[in-house]
């Protein structure tokens, strides 16, 4: 029997031990309780019920009377009681003032406003003499003695003098409810187990079933976990890793990519424009004459070009990137291994709007392959491995595609075990017009990919918004990322 | 990329066979189209040849399918009678809009179908091909009503008055261009001219004012007109014949018969293309290559008969003498401009599905940036801190990044067409994306720890691309009793981890407290402290917030 009561005050928690302790046999309020024993009150509350529950103390419920704050009694607390307004506008208004301008100026509502007037003519703070309302000077003689002060005192619990509240009352600020008064003693055991922790230091026992607190770890946000292990994977499939740029020429996003300047995908709806600063530098001379023959008339590559009068101008624009191939462009310009794999998961503007499915920024995966004897067939097997190894995809199909920087363009459709059939990727082989007149011999695949659908499944969500999310829940919540 | 919307019977005709959806979307892939929605009769097709406008109707899509099926073969010979009809251009339009092209098709039976692929056909190589009319502008007319010779000219505003389509009364061009729908949407591109363009025969009856509206009398084809006129206006002879050619195979796949216009030009020099010509012209094109390229760029093993036939079937008349291979085509294929396009084609030909995937044995190592590597780095340090990591957009407004931080006067990278001022310019900092972030938080639980891993930008006109983009870190820690050394502690431990310098001295920034400094972490810059309690107040956050940031 003893060793059983042992148990249980080896369970007891350190706020019901604090709270035994300042029990007594007496009934007493928790507030009292409260200040003997140093716990909050709140806390008092639950271990009081924990401690009835357990038979240590004993609890009695009563049913009493206590006045409370109406609605109206809430505002005139936090506001100003209407007959203070209006004292005070008075003195604002330099002790003297029409009824009307008054009544406007005290922003109460005419019924407040009356009884406000009615008050402090009884208390003969102010007098009404030719139709002016004026201040008599005794509110200023007086001490500041205003209600507000009995609402404050009732709203905390304190005791009030009768007549004050009864007054209230009638003005409708106050109202008696009938609430549940609890006290609390302790138990014959409440005893026993008060003198077993007083004789020893009894350490805790947990009860290892319980539910306990969940803590935040702190970790990387799931779209950050997601895009890193893409770049593993790329990784291991021998890419390298390119440079990124936020901001860019139209050389790089359009010119060198073989995109003619009347191209429609140069207009403003289609892309961002930048209106400071406006213009950037294009590379060397060099470079720059043999993207332009490349477009006038083909350059060193066979081709007939586009025919038309490039202008250096409209390529110095500066906007930012629109795609990620524009870093393709640039590694293309600064040179390339021979045979070597390029990457970059490249941060995308377009003019979007924010929706649902769509981003206002995105990232692209986006690469080629260099050497001397790729051709077609390596593009589709290329692009096969992606859609197995990135998305692991069951079956993959391969359609005509239009790029202007690529021949043949494909587009790769994969089919993802639980998203069915989805566009995967946009591909094909650097066009010659670009290689030959930059002096890279040999051929180029290249891909692009929006991942954003991939990262959706993988995150488990609906809402592609959720990718750069500011729901601070979500994060702490979010499960790790495995590709 | 052009939208087609066709009558999928219309086009069963037209081919002579009918198409489950599936076989549908499988003979679509020939002209690079998609289905975006087939209901009833009506089928919708995104079609990727942007640069190809005799595809972008029923019949242009009709005549591509019957050759990639076999059903004919090379490139379709058109016949083209001489009409009476003259075209006389007035050199005054020159600088403004230069060339005009003219055909006429008689015996035409208008049907609703023809009509409205006609309307779409015009319509979609003059926005798309003609880039939105500038590069090019169709009409069409009743040729019934017009009285040969037809003369292209420049005229003042007080010279000419006309009533232009779906309008009662005559006006000047000036009045059309301000109050005729049509003259509001593509006005911009007769703004500044010293003359506009017309199109009036010898009655003295306009015609047109191109690339901006018809007129009413000559300019409305109906289902009664049996007789065509046709021309297109633009500034490079490829284009508009081009154009021209497009219209008029169309027509004749209807059953017209196509009549040709004598163009006479101002003068033989450029842009026009001679002195006069007769147009349409359907001239044709030669490309000859080396036979080797094309197992070299494709991994297939094809034999001379094999490419002739796939070629023949992409409506190319083929001929392999030696190791050459010379394709002929017609010249508005004037997408084709090297070997590869042509390599393309050959492949549509053969089906991509039926190419063999073949994996790349190449022996390269693959790498990533030593720039992510330490960002990643760093991250580890500040989530083994507690930290949550957020990512914020670059995009954001002048009121997060100035405003609201007490810096109503910094510069910033801005965008000239925003689609939301939320988004109109480029973050210099991320402090102020990480207090927006705070102030959506305000009712999560409290302590909140949270930072970021991101790129800013700042003006430098010294750059090639004229700003500086940098890597930044900022960690912002709120709760109530937050204050500087709980910060410093961050910092400090997160440098002694990461094996970085780190120096902080007292500084006074416009929206950090007393107790603020600037930090120099290996050398860059950044800052530390309490932040000012109007831009608490600025983000509308009710609990202290103290931060760091600096470049990493």
């Amino acid at each position: 029997m003893l060793d059983l009561l042992n148990d249980k005050v080896k369970e007891l928690s350190d706020i019901e031990r604090k709270v035994l302790s300042s029990l007594s046999s007496e009934f007493a309020d928790f507030e009292d309780i409260s200040i003997s024993s140093g716990v909050p009150l709140d806390s008092v509350r639950r271990a009081s019920a924990w401690l009835s529950q357990k038979g240590f103390a004993v609890v009695s419920e009563k049913e009493v009377e206590r006045y409370c704050l109406t609605s109206d009694g809430e505002k005139a607390l936090s506001k100003g009681m209407p007959e203070n307004v209006l004292l005070e506008t008075l003195t604002q208004m330099g002790g003297k003032a029409s009824f009307i301008e008054l009544e406007k100026e005290s922003q109460l509502s005419k019924q407040e406003f009356m009884a406000a007037l009615g008050i402090n003519k009884r208390k003969a703070f102010v007098i009404i003499s030719q139709g002016m309302i004026e201040e008599t000077g005794v509110a200023k003689a007086q001490e500041n003695f205003s209600e507000q002060n009995f609402l404050r005192d009732i709203a905390d619990g304190k005791k009030v003098s009768t007549e004050f509240v009864i007054d209230l009352q009638k003005r409708g600020l106050v109202e008696k409810k009938r609430v549940v008064d609890r006290t609390i003693k302790i138990s014959p055991n409440g005893e026993k187990a008060k003198e077993i922790l007083s004789s020893s230091n009894v350490s805790r026992v947990f009860n290892i079933e319980a539910p306990v607190p969940e803590l935040f770890l702190g970790k990387k946000a799931p779209y950050i976990q997601f895009l890193q292990q893409i770049r593993a994977k790329l990784v291991s499939l021998g890419f390298t890793e390119m440079e990124t740029k936020l901001i860019v020429t139209e050389f790089y996003n359009f010119d060198v990519l073989y995109q003619p300047q009347n191209h429609p995908a140069r207009t403003w709806t289609d892309t961002y424009q930048l209106k400071n600063p406006k213009t950037g530098l294009l590379p060397d001379k060099r470079i720059v004459d043999a993207i332009k023959s490349a477009h006038e008339d083909g350059g060193k590559s066979g081709s007939k070009g586009w025919r038309y009068d490039w202008s250096a101008g409209v390529a110095s624009r500066l906007m930012p990137s629109a795609h990620g191939t524009a870093h393709s462009a640039r590694q293309l310009v600064k040179g390339v291994g021979m045979p070597k794999k390029y990457f970059a998961i490249a941060r995308c503007f377009r003019p979007d709007v924010l929706d649902a499915t769509h981003l206002i920024e995105f990232n692209q995966m986006e690469g080629f392959i260099v050497g001397k004897d790729l051709n077609f067939k390596h593009l589709l097997g290329m692009l096969k491995d992606f859609a197995i190894e990135v998305a692991g995809a069951e079956k993959v199909k391969f359609f005509p595609d239009y790029y202007p920087f690529t021949e043949p363009s494909v587009q790769l459709s994969a089919k993802h075990p639980e998203l069915g059939w989805m566009e995967f990727a946009g591909a094909g082989m650097f066009r010659p017009e670009m290689l030959d007149n930059l002096g890279i011999k040999g051929e180029a695949i290249a891909w692009g990919m929006g991942i954003d659908r991939l990262a959706m499944f993988k995150l488990g969500i609906k809402d592609i918004r959720y990718l750069f999310s500011d729901d601070l829940n979500y994060l702490r919540n979010a499960k790790g990322v495995l590709l | 990329m052009p939208n087609l919307e066709v009558s999928k019977k219309d086009l069963e005709g037209m081919l002579a066979q009918k198409f489950s959806k599936e076989k549908l979307e499988e003979t679509l892939e020939y002209i690079k189209g998609e289905i975006d929605s087939l209901e009833g009769d009506s089928l919708k097709i995104d079609c990727k040849e942007t640069n190809r406008p005799d595809l972008w109707c029923t019949e242009g899509i009709a005549r591509e399918l019957k050759a990639r099926m076999g059903k004919e073969k090379g490139i379709k010979e058109y016949k083209v009678r001489k009409s009476d009809v003259s075209v006389f251009i007035n050199s005054n339009l020159e600088k403004i809009r230069p060339l005009i092209v003219c055909a006429v098709v008689k015996d035409i039976k208008i049907t609703e179908d023809l009509l409205l692929q006609m309307i779409q056909l015009q319509e979609k190589v003059g926005e798309n091909y003609g880039r939105k009319r500038k590069e090019l502008g169709i009409g069409l007319y009743d040729f019934d009503i017009i009285q040969p010779p037809v003369y292209y000219k420049g005229f003042k505003d007080d010279e000419i008055e006309f009533v232009p389509l779906e309008w009662k009364v005559p006006m000047r061009p000036s009045e059309i261009l301000s109050q005729h729908e049509k003259g509001k949407a593509y006005g911009h591109l007769l703004e500044g001219a010293e003359f506009y363009p017309i199109v009036i025969d010898a009655n003295r009856t306009v015609a047109s004012m191109p690339p901006i509206i018809n007129s009413n009398t000559t300019g409305k084809v109906t289902e009664k007109t049996k007789n065509l006129f046709i021309e297109v206006t633009g500034f490079k002879w490829e284009t508009v014949e081009t154009a021209l050619e497009v219209i008029c195979m169309a027509l004749a796949d209807r059953g017209g018969k196509i009549f040709s216009c004598r163009v006479v030009f101002p003068s033989d020099k450029k842009p026009y293309p001679a002195k006069q010509l007769l147009t349409p012209v359907f001239s044709t094109e030669k490309m000859s290559f080396d036979k080797e390229i094309i197992n070299q760029k494709t991994g297939l093993e094809l034999k001379d008969k094999e490419i002739i036939d796939l070629l023949e079937k992409a409506r190319y008349n083929v001929s392999v003498k030696g190791k050459k291979i010379n394709v002929e085509y017609p010249s508005y294929r004037t997408d084709l401009m090297h070997p590869v396009d042509v390599i393309e084609d050959l492949l549509i030909s053969y089906g991509f599905n039926n190419v063999v995937p073949q994996k790349i044995e190449m022996n390269v190592l693959g790498s990533q940036l030593e720039e992510v590597v330490f960002n990643d780095f760093v991250r580890e340090g500040c989530t083994g801190l507690g930290l949550q990591e957020i990512m914020s957009y670059n995009l954001t407004s002048r009121q997060i990044q100035g405003v609201n931080m007490g810096l109503e006067n910094e510069s910033f990278i801005e965008i000239a067409n925003p689609v939301s001022l939320n988004y109109e310019i480029l973050r210099k900092n991320l402090s102020p994306q990480l207090l927006d972030f705070l102030s959506k938080n305000k009712d999560k639980e409290f302590p909140q720890r949270i930072f970021e891993i991101g790129t800013c930008l700042s003006l430098d006109a010294k750059a090639e691309n004229g700003v500086k983009q940098s890597t930044n870190l900022c960690v912002v820690l709120t709760h109530s009793n937050v204050n500087f050394t709980e910060i410093k502690s961050v910092l400090v431990s997160l440098c002694k981890y990461l094996g970085l310098s780190c120096e902080v001295k007292k500084k006074l920034f416009p929206f950090l407290g007393e107790n603020s400094a600037e930090i120099i972490v290996n050398g860059k810059k950044g800052f530390i402290g309490e932040l000012k309690q109007e831009v608490v107040s600025s983000f509308g956050l009710r609990k202290p917030v103290v931060l760091f940031e600096f470049e990493l």
